[in-house]
């Protein structure tokens, strides 16, 4: 379709067809204010905020949020009818809304704040005594609800709808006496909850989590990357004093399209511990690094298969980069366990980009319940579906939340049986003639399938349909460190020494271990007799990590690393010439270099890509 | 057999109520037999072509008689009969305006003239399925209405093929919940959809996506009770009732201080004088009328002085009224106006679906202002309130017409009976029954 041309308080502008008033305004520079419209959701016309005028069209203000451009369009935001109608919408919303605004969280980031002065009236010829609600509400153990603040926008409902195809948000009652509450009152228990706060215009759905912390003003923050699984969404980082006080969301449409999930937004409090780590200690007595260090080369070396190496889920590429120097070097033989890590082995070319889910005509999921493994690939499975009209077929034993949906087809296979149930797809209705791209995503079914065999079905059935697959790997840096040839999970039983890079073995230090050296930020029960080196935190870390799609994306940490603590790439390299391999990098970008130039295995190449500015 | 409290019988203008109050009409037998019932359907399905039917209807001139006036064949033509895919008929039964009960005349004396109008309006449009949307408070008449159109279906006039024409009718009843909003038409179909009741932006319309995202066709009890007259008689015909640009007659609901309440068939033209002192007996008690809403709560007032203004929809936009629903509501001189318009916006603000600021906000703040007036405790800063509150909800500000409705209340009884509200807001008191007004 032809972009149209139209005019905007006398700008001249043109944009492509469809594209709403409110939208086109923005090209320009105009601010027309929005409460219920959210460019990530359908537009409502509820709030009427956003009441314009143009012509050719009918002789009242209509809603910019929901009208379309068209030829020849003359918008006028600045007309007194559009300005008064702005006024009064913002009296009204402020007649019963209190006055919280010293103890409010959402002071100094607020829309309605920010409107009233902008566009609103410097009094209120509305006054008397306001609408009550019982506040706050815990609507969960992270998320607060104060309903007298509430504007009733319905964004948080309409997500929930809409998005994350839940319905535990709901409004309750009508007209003036509504409110939002959770069914039942229940407390809220979707992974991705937490974006109702980024979404609220106001200070209604806060963060219990970052409750009275800081204003706005008070915090620096970046745009880096979370590290909690391998969809590798951006997040904002705010610090403040040195703390991760918050997490919010940083809109990335290749990957997360500005949704991030509860485990990325509230499992940040463990970086601010005051039990931090920050001094390395041999046998419980401090010690300086060298000695430290030392102390660890002395106790891993030459040890062979006796040594027990323990990686955690989100080693950074750079670090793998190192360890893998080691692992051929001087620590040659060990064993090495990755942890989080899905059976999945490493691809064999390209894989399917998250983005491309978007125009997929038909999704097919199998051996994973995505929700819980790659959750926000969840959600882009989720508007595929009901936005662009894909289909979905899901081949998992046990119900999942995509089942909510009545269309999606859902083949209950027997454990193990995932693969032969892929063998029968292909002449399944929905493929003999998707009408576009087949994405197929597929796991591991945690260790209940043959992964080969599956893997294999799978392919097969990409080439048949014309598809494109996504192996859904879990662990953070799982691609990374499959690349670097980390990514091992030997079984770390008999070993008699053991190095825990990260949090300690899930299935706890075996036995039979004499020597402990462990780089961690928490103390633990047992490291009593062990040389623990005070590990960053990945809000403080630099490096980067290769997500489920093959992308590498750099983490920009809001923290920096202050002394005596030190980045793991530098004691990697402390550690690898005490063990008397010649390493010398001034710092992670030689090392950054080297990996993007020769890589260490003739994996296909990672390509390096900076994920928007440093901070947004 | 409900007391007939309204037209009915063999009087010229008396177009749809003419076989009301005989016995039994509502049995399909009776309705056949001695009321030429079904004719139309026949001649609809077996003789004429979808499109003649929709041209019939739009040289009657008929315009929806649910409160919006919009012309009923223009409606009709909206719906791509040839477009692919499910297309509904939605009746809004919902009949919640206050002053209105002409769809309930309608259903509890003749149901079977709803369901021949809806099957009609189906084959035109090309909808397989209707759906009535009626509220649920309506519990006779929904037991007659489900009634009939099992008896229908019984005779073979709804089913896969009805009357031996191979165009699968079915219709069937949706029971509301109790709330006015659900009178509006998209408000409706959320309803319908089992969602909450509330309207949707439009465009895009009911005709391009309704009834679960499909076209839709959305049309009151009483004009679809129209169709197989028109149908029967030609749309030419019923043209000729009327005035140029409303043509027909319409069904007035008239209530209030009037000695014969009831719903009455006028021809459009007639004046209120007719519709109040002729077919309802005047003023009772022997009282003097003081103001009347022409068109259900939500039309603006009309004082005494304007009774000779004319039925039709010009003439009452003329006046700064509107047609609406038809429901007249009438008082007489002992009431204080300042008492009804608050009485009228707490209906409004409770009313309200909460969707849009204005109506959510508006509303409440209408009520309490109404009620310190009302306590006594006025000044200039409450009349001032109310009418930057009726501003606020007028003029494409809300989201639906029930934000306007409350706006008209307050705008209309300020404009005709000022004094009223200054004495109360002003002077604290309250004078009526003690100066005499004239009608």
């Amino acid at each position: 379709m032809p972009d149209i041309n139209l005019t905007i308080d006398g700008h001249k502008l043109t944009v492509p067809a469809g594209t709403l008033i409110v939208e086109a305004a923005k090209t320009v520079g105009i601010e027309i204010p929005v409460f219920c419209y959210h460019h990530k959701l359908d537009p409502v016309g509820a709030c009427r905020l956003c009441l314009v005028d143009f012509s050719p069209g009918p002789p009242r203000p209509q809603t910019a949020c929901t009208t379309p451009v068209s030829e020849g369009m003359v918008v006028r935001t600045q007309s007194s009818m559009a300005v008064q109608a702005r006024a009064d919408i913002l009296e009204f919303e402020l007649a019963n809304h209190p006055l919280d605004c010293p103890v409010c969280d959402k002071g100094g980031e607020c829309p309605l704040q920010d409107f009233t002065f902008r566009h609103g009236y410097p009094t209120s010829r509305i006054d008397g005594p306001r609408l009550h609600f019982k506040k706050p509400i815990p609507l969960s153990d992270k998320i607060a609800l104060d309903r007298e603040r509430c504007v009733l926008c319905y964004r948080c409902t309409r997500y929930y709808d809409e998005i994350a195809w839940e319905q535990e948000l709901t409004t309750d009652e009508r007209g003036v006496q509504s409110f939002i509450t959770s069914q039942f009152d229940q407390p809220l228990q979707s992974i991705f909850s937490g974006n109702i706060i980024d979404l609220c215009p106001v200070g209604a759905l806060t963060s219990r989590v970052w409750r009275f912390e800081s204003r706005p003003w008070d915090m620096t923050h970046t745009a880096t990357i979370c590290s909690k699984c391998s969809v590798g969404c951006s997040v904002t980082q705010w610090q403040r004093r040195g703390q991760l006080v918050r997490v919010t969301s940083h809109e990335n449409d290749e990957i997360d399209e500005g949704w991030i999930c509860d485990r990325g937004r509230f499992d940040y409090t463990d970086v601010n511990d005051p039990a931090r780590l920050r001094t390395p200690t041999i046998r419980g007595t401090r010690s300086t690094w060298s000695d430290a260090i030392t102390a660890v080369a002395v106790g891993i070396k030459g040890k062979g298969a006796k040594l027990g190496v323990s990686l955690p889920q989100d080693i950074t590429n750079e670090e793998a980069f190192l360890f893998r120097r080691l692992l051929d070097g001087p620590l040659k033989g060990a064993k090495v366990k990755m942890h989080g890590r899905s059976a999945i082995p490493a691809p064999a070319g390209p894989t399917m980009r998250i983005k491309e889910i978007d125009d997929a005509r038909v999704i097919v999921i199998v051996a994973s319940d995505i929700e819980t493994d790659v959750p926000i690939i969840d959600l882009r499975v989720k508007k595929a579906v009901s936005k662009r009209s894909a289909k979905l077929i899901v081949v998992y034993p046990d119900g999942v939340d995509l089942d909510r949906n009545p269309q999606t087809v859902h083949i209950r296979n027997q454990k193990g049986a995932a693969a032969a149930e892929v063998r029968k797809l292909a002449s399944h209705e929905l493929l003999t003639n998707p009408g576009g791209p087949v994405a197929i995503l597929f796991g591991d079914g945690h260790g209940s399938e043959d992964i080969n065999d599956l893997a294999k079905a799978c392919g097969d059935l990409a080439e048949k349909v014309g598809g494109k697959e996504m192996p859904l790997y879990r662990a953070t840096n799982e691609r990374g460190a499959l690349a670097a040839g980390v990514a091992r999970w030997d079984k770390l039983d008999g070993v008699d020494a053991l190095l825990s890079w990260g949090p300690p073995p899930t299935a706890g230090v075996p036995r039979s271990v004499k020597f402990i050296a462990a780089w961690d930020h928490l103390p633990r029960p047992g490291y009593e007799k062990a040389v623990v080196l005070p590990a960053t935190t990945f809000a403080e870390r630099q490096g980067s990590y290769t997500n489920v799609e093959g992308l590498v994306q750099f983490l920009r940490p809001p923290i920096p690393v202050r002394s005596p603590l030190k980045d793991g790439w530098e004691v990697l390299c402390e550690l690898a010439i005490a063990l008397g391999v010649k390493v010398d990098y001034a710092g992670i970008f030689p090392i950054q270099r080297e990996l993007a130039i020769q890589p260490p295995d003739p994996e296909p190449e990672p390509t390096p890509v900076l994920i928007g500015p440093a901070h947004p | 057999m409900p007391e007939l409290r309204g037209s009915h019988g063999d009087s010229p203008t008396n177009v749809l109520t003419r076989w009301f109050g005989t016995p039994d009409l509502h049995t399909l037998d009776v309705y056949e037999s001695k009321a030429g019932g079904y004719a139309a359907l026949r001649k609809a399905l077996l003789d004429m072509a979808p499109a003649d039917i929709t041209n019939e209807v739009k040289t009657s001139g008929l315009r929806g008689r649910g409160g919006a006036g919009f012309a009923t064949g223009t409606k009709w033509s909206f719906i791509n009969r040839d477009s692919p895919g499910p297309k509904y008929v939605v009746i809004n039964a919902d009949e919640s305006e206050p002053g209105t009960s002409k769809d309930r005349y309608i259903l509890e004396n003749s149901p079977h003239m709803l369901v021949e109008g809806i099957l009609i309006a189906a084959y035109a449009v090309g909808a397989n399925q209707a759906w009535v949307y009626i509220r649920g408070e309506y519990d006779e008449p929904y037991r007659m209405l489900s009634a009939a159109i099992e008896e229908a279906r019984a005779k073979g006039y709804v089913g896969p093929k009805p009357m031996g024409k191979d165009f699968p009718l079915d219709i069937r009843l949706y029971r509301g919940h109790g709330a006015y909003i659900c009178g509006e038409e998209t408000a409706l179909l959320e309803s319908l959809e089992g969602k909450r009741a509330q309207p949707r932006s439009r465009p895009p319309f009911p005709a391009v996506k309704g009834a679960w995202g499909r076209p839709t066709l959305l049309n009151n009890v009483e004009t679809l009770v129209t169709v197989p007259w028109i149908i029967n008689h030609g749309g030419a015909a019923y043209a000729k009732f009327g005035t140029d640009k409303s043509p027909g007659t319409r069904l007035m609901s008239v209530s209030g201080n009037v000695n014969k309440p009831g719903v009455y068939e006028v021809e459009l033209g007639q004046t209120f004088r007719h519709v109040i002192v002729d077919l309802a007996g005047g003023i009772a008690g022997g009282h003097d009328l003081k103001v009347f809403w022409p068109g259900g709560s939500s039309a603006p007032v009309l004082p005494a002085s304007m009774l000779d203004t004319k039925t039709d929809m010009e003439s009452l936009a003329a006046a700064r009224s509107m047609g609406g629903s038809g429901g007249v509501i009438v008082m007489d001189d002992q009431h204080c106006i300042v008492r009804a318009a608050y009485r009228l916006l707490k209906f409004y603000a409770r009313e309200s679906c909460g969707k849009c600021t204005p109506c959510r906000i508006g509303g409440d703040w209408a009520v309490r202002t109404y009620e310190r007036i009302l306590a006594n405790e006025g000044s200039q800063v409450e009349i001032d309130t109310l009418l930057r509150v009726s501003d606020g909800l007028q003029n494409g500000r809300c989201l639906c017409g029930l934000g306007d409705s409350a706006g008209w209340v307050i705008d209309s009884t300020f404009r005709h009976f000022r004094e009223e509200y200054e004495d109360h807001a002003l002077r604290h008191e309250c004078n009526v029954g003690k100066v005499a007004t004239s009608a």
